[in-house]
């Protein structure tokens, strides 16, 4: 047995986040070979770049199931750049420190949330290539909504790109 | 807390007629047992009553057994001395599954010059007899197979594998210390030549154990010193681990019928409920055709097996898994790799081994958790819908 401390125990015992979002606007699926361990997480994002919403399931020890556990509420409202900038040691500290052989199951959160940004950054792209391709500049683009200026025609829009991405995405104009 | 314990495949508590037979050798009984003064000497009897009884267990003559420190070291002797004997024969005969008491030895004697070929086994857990056949030949020195596996409880064809080896001209050599106690065992029925043998998996102390050689071969020791045990392994007796052992053989034997049909019963009980009432779950080598009577690895499907250990451990249930998960890497264990059994489900086997003490009451409490366990970390679970 570990000498794992209280709060990393409760987090294995009541993790937060758990399960998955409706329409996430990024999901990652990872493994971590050495270990077998493996993490679905999904994330949604505000009109300001936050994390809105972040669930997780994970294949693994109880460091594992913690350490993600605490990524996602460490992560829960803070700017994309911040959250990725997370770090193992900081994982450690929020859950009351970790035996160092457990340092390792950490990494795997930073390695789904990576992905799920990536997720997020590829559907938003791909959007934004429609557009560009339509000659519509958008105020804002997100993997399910759209924000246009005041010009654009909206339905039309919606029209392209539900055809495109096969997604249902919103389009509001602002 | 009720502490309910069914790791017993790792080690055992010990007696409590063992811990009595053992305390005036660790009191007032110190003497060395080689000693010319009868306040030494005087333990001899005690010794020889010892291994008596360790050969009574097996079915074995008293001059066939050596005492030793444990699994291990008579394992090594077994392996090490056995390709000391003739120079035409340097060859070492294995299975995928043996205990790294076994495979790390011949692995380091492989590196030392010898030759190592290694038995499959098949999804069932069962030595390949076929296979045995093809990799044993005149150069082999040895042919080791274990006589019960300790993770699956899979139980080898050890007369059949002995044939292959006497066939060949080679040694046939059993690591038994899964299976001695637990279910009977005759080294002359089975025509076993060397067998391995530890203390401590039969409610007996830890740090001793025996080799049975039969009569007749002349097996090289690995610790040269004081001739104690004719040669065949020099250091001071450990009298009175030597005295445990042998009243946990007597033990084991006048137990024997009821342990095997106890734990029998008990596991089976086991198996149905945990099969009920935890969705996703299978018996290893479920269909081997024999199985140590109270041994058994259920794989949960979707749930890693050591958040499944904390759970249990929480509430002072104790089992064990294949895999430790530490700094970075996690090996599943061999024994699964070998039977093929896919990556993901190794990472979800737990075992679990009973002993003669082991009650109803015990796996009742241990299911009862154990399917709210399942549950709980199948909710968690990125494999499960």
């Amino acid at each position: 047995m570990w000498q794992y401390s209280e709060i990393l125990m409760d987090h294995f015992m009541n993790p937060r986040n758990v399960g998955n979002l409706d329409t996430p606007d990024g999901h990652s699926e990872v493994g971590s070979p050495q270990c077998g361990d493996a993490m679905y997480l999904d994330i949604n994002i505000d009109d300001q770049g936050n994390i809105a919403d972040i669930a997780f399931k994970t294949f693994g020890c109880a460091g594992a199931i913690a350490s993600a556990s605490a990524l996602t509420e460490m992560s829960r409202g803070l700017p994309i750049e911040e959250a990725l900038k997370i770090r193992n040691s900081q994982i450690a500290e929020f859950l009351g420190g970790m035996p160092p052989e457990k340092f390792h199951c950490s990494v795997m959160g930073h390695q789904a949330l990576k992905a799920a940004v990536d997720d997020f950054r590829a559907k938003c792209e791909e959007i934004s290539t429609i557009l560009n391709d339509m000659g519509v500049t958008p105020i804002l683009v997100r993997p399910g909504r759209v924000y246009l200026k005041s010009v654009a025609d909206a339905d039309a829009v919606a029209k392209v790109l539900e055809e495109k991405v096969e997604r249902k995405i919103s389009v509001e104009v602002k | 807390m009720n502490t309910v314990y069914l790791d017993n495949a790792a080690t055992t508590r010990m007696a409590p007629e063992v811990l009595e037979a053992m305390l005036p050798f660790l009191k007032e009984q110190f003497g060395n047992p080689s000693s010319f003064h009868s306040f030494g000497s005087s333990q001899m009897e005690a010794i020889e009553k010892a291994r008596g009884q360790v050969a009574r267990l097996l079915g074995a003559k008293c001059e066939e057994i050596f005492f030793t420190s444990g699994g291990t070291e008579s394992d090594n002797q077994a392996l090490r001395g056995a390709v000391k004997i003739d120079p035409a024969r340097k060859g070492i005969v294995t299975s995928a599954v043996e205990h790294p008491a076994v495979l790390e030895t011949a692995k380091a004697l492989q590196e030392d010059g010898c030759t190592l070929a290694i038995a499959e086994v098949n999804r069932n857990g069962e030595l390949d007899l076929e296979n045995l056949r093809e990799l044993v030949n005149q150069q082999t020195a040895i042919v080791s197979i274990m006589a019960a596996n300790n993770e699956t409880g899979v139980v080898m064809p050890l007369k059949e594998a002995a044939e292959v080896a006497h066939k060949a001209g080679a040694l046939f050599h059993t690591d038994a210390v899964q299976m001695v106690g637990k279910s009977p065992i005759d080294v002359h029925a089975l025509d076993i030549d060397i067998l391995s043998l530890s203390a401590h998996k039969l409610h007996g102390p830890k740090g001793v154990g025996a080799i049975y050689i039969r009569k007749g071969i002349k097996l090289p020791p690995i610790l040269t010193g004081g001739h104690q045990e004719k040669g065949v392994r020099s250091g001071t007796y450990n009298a009175p681990g030597i005295v445990g052992l042998g009243k946990a053989a007597e033990l084991a034997l006048t137990h024997l019928k009821d342990t095997v049909a106890s734990e029998q019963s008990l596991r089976e009980t086991f198996e149905k409920r945990v099969l009920a009432s935890c969705p996703g779950s299978f018996i290893v080598a479920d269909n081997a055709s024999h199985r140590l009577p109270g041994t058994v690895t259920v794989i949960f499907r979707g749930i890693e097996s050591e958040a499944v250990l904390t759970l249990l451990d929480m509430q002072g249930i104790y089992a064990s898994s294949g895999s430790a998960c530490s700094t970075g890497s996690k090996n599943p264990s061999h024994v699964l790799y070998a039977m093929g059994v896919d990556y993901t489900l190794a990472n979800s086997a737990l075992r679990f081994s009973l002993s003669r003490y082991t009650t109803e009451e015990e796996i009742d409490r241990t299911v009862e958790l154990l399917s709210k366990v399942v549950e709980r970390l199948r909710r968690i679970s990125p494999y499960i819908e």
